[in-house]
């Protein structure tokens, strides 16, 4: 069985699925989304859902910006209400080292137009009350940063991509990338050859895997994650909290449910798999921020993965293989870089135009080396 | 009020009279009741509030599988009450209702539930975006079940390390009988409950059981779980944790929480023997408070001596229901009748033969079709069903009663399981996901065990031998015991194949073919 396609997007995530709407939206005919599980079941379906422009390199800050003004108005543009709201982030530094680069972040996003700010202890207090500041320096705060729900947002992107003519093929996965001349020919997806010109590689924690078959070697490495939900509250809880010093982050979910996690894992692994060891860090230090927390019962936890690269910033636009795209990478800020991503990597495929905003993040950057992301969390 | 203070089997041994207090209001309670059941023979019918609808929801399941009874206690927010004893003092507050549980305003989402079609959520409120975001915001609000804590914990948690030789988790008749027969062997146990007592079910069953004498026939389920019990403590290598969660197995290393403690426990084999969950049945109100888990009322009226109402439907009729109907009627409680939707009886003939001699009508070929009532339960609809299960029209026939007990049968308690890494398969015969294992009771995941009802829904007699296999064998395994108790082992093997033999067998022997390697 031979098939022909324009785009065949790798990964049914959310970045692959808004990379998908978005061709179909400038015109591209046939735009094929091969997925190897179900949508949104790699990191997508696993993220706390967060939402910031508070990064710490003028290209992130740049990129994170625009993904939250279009993330203000994806629910008119999907027509799929994905429960966004905007409480904030607050991050909060418990030694003067952090707080010093918190310092210099805030200093880099207010010159760019984010509107964060530093807060001492006591403001803290005020924008979350429960807070224990014992040993707290400070911390920023940025009221535009919000959460929205994950599934939403996957199954938002693949309805609108479908009414607009893009097939989503789910339990399908890619075995093979055909390259010829230096240039893409097509993929074998399932039993299946797909003949097309562009192939994207949307992968996520998987995108190593498709370098390595279009014969790439990529820096990118996949880490274990975890994160875990508490039972359902009522309503206490506004912004994302994240003590930047232990590495911790939490919010409240929709449904009321605590979601957060802590850095636990730092070896590469594609494993998935839940451990005590992370449970119990998580709790130590929730309850150290939030000591009224105690008491309240873990419902459900699991891990997923950050696709990470040498400088925590995503790997966006072309390679040495004519039509092999990439964007992935993303270092845990997938979610809330898909809008503007889809936009631009469909906009570089239906123009060949590198749009500024993507410009710093290119393959090659890591053969020179640039400035890395600091504000890695979870 | 609603306690039975007169039983001809049972002897409510009540202890020391407290004072609870339920929103605010003082009831009587005494020691050794769980709050559940205080409450229940208080009066109190409604329990909590279902999430989005805001329907009524009592009391169902009684062993903590349900979530319908979960309530603030002392200020944490959603603990099951049906798990935890009565003190003097206690402040209950019901959750998720405005003002009270009993007459919760928002309950008027029940009636308007066609503007919340399942979803609505992601596909209503969308445009003017103003409307959104002020959507988002209220519906936040409605949210949530239970409150933030308004005050510290006082108590430090802790946090210990145990290892042991075997750990079991349940300490029903087949964790139990594991214990023994491993500690017997000389092994050192940690055996763990998530209730505050020991004898699972057990406790419940003040009916003479079936069988050969070697196996307990003859004896009620009550004194068998006594008789386990003592000879379960009588061994100094066996650990006994109660009120002991056990929630999640990691690569062999089991995470348990009791009280204020963490527990990690480092065993080098494990018997799961979590038991098994009531199943419901899908008709009009099935959710009403009234309409019970049969196993549920066992335990409010033979554990508690809690009345559960005046007259009683039975859905079922197989020996659950039977039996139930059975007690009800020692208890003083009446009983409308048992409804089956098999045009024959589905428990041994000799207990259906005690419940009609006792003038209850027994309706074959008949399902339950509604409940009536909008806060409680004041009546059922029932009606007959032909060769292919449909309904016959025109057969409905209301029955009069004031509480429903559902027993339809149970499925394993199998997350444990599947945490664990053992493999799963889903057999009817068995009621429902089920470990692949061989006949030692071992499953697929090396030195992890499984036992009882969690292999697969069969007796009480059983589970107890299937125990006592899976505790003899993960001991040989480490070295414990000689060629005596390996034939032990087998000849236990032999005994429940032979238990099995007969036509009540027929159908686990089937089962137990798909997943016996």
């Amino acid at each position: 069985m031979k098939m022909k396609a324009d785009v065949a997007v790798i990964g049914g995530g959310v970045t692959g699925l808004s990379i998908a709407y978005n061709l179909a939206k400038q015109g591209i005919e046939k735009v094929v989304v091969l997925e190897k599980r179900y949508l949104g079941a790699g990191s997508s379906g696993r993220c706390a859902g967060g939402i910031r422009e508070q990064f710490s390199t003028e290209p992130m800050i740049k990129l994170a910006r625009k993904s939250l003004d279009m993330y203000e108005k994806l629910s008119d543009e999907l027509n799929f209400n994905i429960l966004f709201r905007q409480g904030g982030y607050l991050f909060l530094a418990f030694n003067e080292d952090d707080m010093s680069e918190i310092r210099e972040h805030v200093r880099l996003q207010n010159s760019l137009g984010v509107g964060s700010r530093i807060v001492t202890p006591e403001e803290a207090r005020e924008i979350f009350p429960e807070l224990n500041t014992d040993g707290m320096v400070g911390g920023a705060f940025n009221r535009r940063d919000g959460i929205a729900f994950p599934f939403p947002v996957v199954w938002g992107y693949a309805r609108a991509g479908e009414r607009l003519g893009v097939e989503i093929r789910k339990f399908t996965e890619v075995r093979d990338i055909i390259v010829e001349n230096g240039s893409v020919k097509g993929v074998v997806a399932g039993e299946e050859r797909i003949d097309c010109d562009f192939v994207v590689n949307a992968a996520g924690g998987w995108s190593k895997k498709i370098y390595e078959m279009a014969g790439l070697k990529s820096f990118n490495t996949p880490v274990k994650h975890e994160i875990l939900a508490t039972e359902p509250l009522k309503p206490f809880l506004e912004p994302m909290i994240v003590n930047i010093s232990a590495g911790l982050y939490f919010n409240q979910s929709m449904r009321g449910e605590i979601i957060g996690g802590i850095g636990t894992h730092s070896e590469p692994s594609t494993d998935v798999s839940s451990s005590f060891e992370f449970v119990k860090k998580f709790a130590r230090e929730i309850v150290r921020l939030v000591p009224k927390i105690r008491g309240v019962k873990v419902l459900r936890q699991w891990a997923g993965l950050y696709d990470m690269t040498p400088d925590a910033q995503p790997v966006l636009g072309e390679t040495e293989i004519e039509g092999f795209i990439q964007a992935n990478g993303f270092s845990g800020h997938g979610f809330m870089l898909a809008p503007v991503v889809g936009e631009l990597i469909a906009k570089l495929i239906a123009t060949g135009k590198v749009d500024p905003l993507i410009r710093p993040f290119g393959f090659n950057r890591f053969r020179d080396g640039i400035e890395p992301e600091h504000t890695v969390v979870g | 009020m609603g306690r039975l203070q007169e039983h001809p089997v049972v002897q409510f041994r009540r202890g020391k009279k407290v004072t609870i207090y339920f929103d605010g209001k003082p009831m009587e309670a005494y020691e050794g009741e769980t709050v559940a059941a205080a409450l229940y023979a208080n009066g109190v019918r409604i329990f909590s509030r279902s999430f989005k609808y805001h329907r009524p929801r009592g009391f169902f399941c009684a062993i903590g599988k349900c979530s319908s009874c979960m309530m603030e206690v002392d200020g944490i927010p959603n603990v099951r009450t049906c798990k935890v004893y009565v003190r003097d003092g206690m402040q209950i507050r019901s959750q998720n209702s405005y003002p009270d549980v009993n007459n919760d305003i928002l309950g008027v989402f029940d009636r308007l539930d066609f503007m919340f079609p399942h979803g609505f959520h992601y596909k209503k409120f969308i445009r003017p975006s103003f409307l959104r975001l002020f959507f988002v915001n209220s519906m936040r609000k409605f949210t949530g079940l239970g409150n933030f804590p308004k005050e510290e914990i006082k108590e430090r948690g802790r946090e210990e390390t145990l290892e042991c030789d075997i750990a079991i988790i349940g300490a029903g008749p087949a964790g139990l009988s594991s214990a023994i027969y491993a500690g017997e062997l000389g092994a050192d146990i940690c055996l763990m409950d998530e209730n505050p007592r020991v004898g699972g079910q057990l406790v419940k069953q003040t009916h003479r059981f079936f069988g050969s004498a070697e196996h307990g026939a003859g004896t009620r389920g009550i004194k068998i779980a006594e008789n386990l019990e003592k000879k379960v403590r009588e061994f100094d290598n066996v650990n006994i944790s109660l009120n002991t969660g056990v929630f999640g197995i990691y690569d062999g290393t089991i995470g348990a929480v009791k009280d204020n403690t963490l527990i990690e426990i480092k065993p080098k084999k494990i018997i799961i023997a979590t038991g098994a969950y009531e199943r419901t049945l899908i008709f009009e109100n099935n959710d009403l408070p009234g309409v019970y888990g049969a196993g549920g009322v066992q335990t409010l009226m033979n554990v508690y001596g809690v009345k559960p109402g005046d007259t009683g439907l039975i859905v079922g009729s197989g020996n659950v229901g039977l039996i139930l109907t059975y007690q009800l009627l020692q208890a003083g409680v009446d009983v409308a009748g048992i409804v089956e939707a098999m045009p024959v009886i589905g428990g041994y003939f000799v207990h259906a033969a005690k419940v009609r001699r006792l003038g209850i009508p027994i309706y074959t070929s008949h399902t339950i079709k509604k409940a009536y009532g909008s806060k409680r339960v004041e009546g059922a609809q029932i009606v007959a069903l032909d060769d292919k299960w449909q309904e016959v029209p025109g057969s409905e026939r209301d029955i009069s009663c004031d509480f429903i007990c559902i027993s339809v049968g149970l499925s394993p308690t199998h997350e444990l399981l599947y945490q664990a890494g053992a493999e799963m398969r889903f057999v009817p015969e068995l009621g429902g996901f089920v470990p692949v294992r061989n006949r030692y009771m071992e499953t697929s995941r090396e030195g992890v065990y499984v036992a009882g009802d969690a292999a697969g829904i069969e007796e009480a007699s059983t589970a107890m031998i299937e125990g006592r296999i899976a505790g003899l064998d993960s001991a040989i395994k480490l070295g414990y015991g000689d060629k005596e108790a390996e034939e032990m082992r087998d000849k236990f093997v032999s005994d429940l194949e032979e238990m099995r033999r007969g036509p009540f067998g027929a159908r686990i022997l089937k089962g137990l073919e798909k997943v016996v390697v």
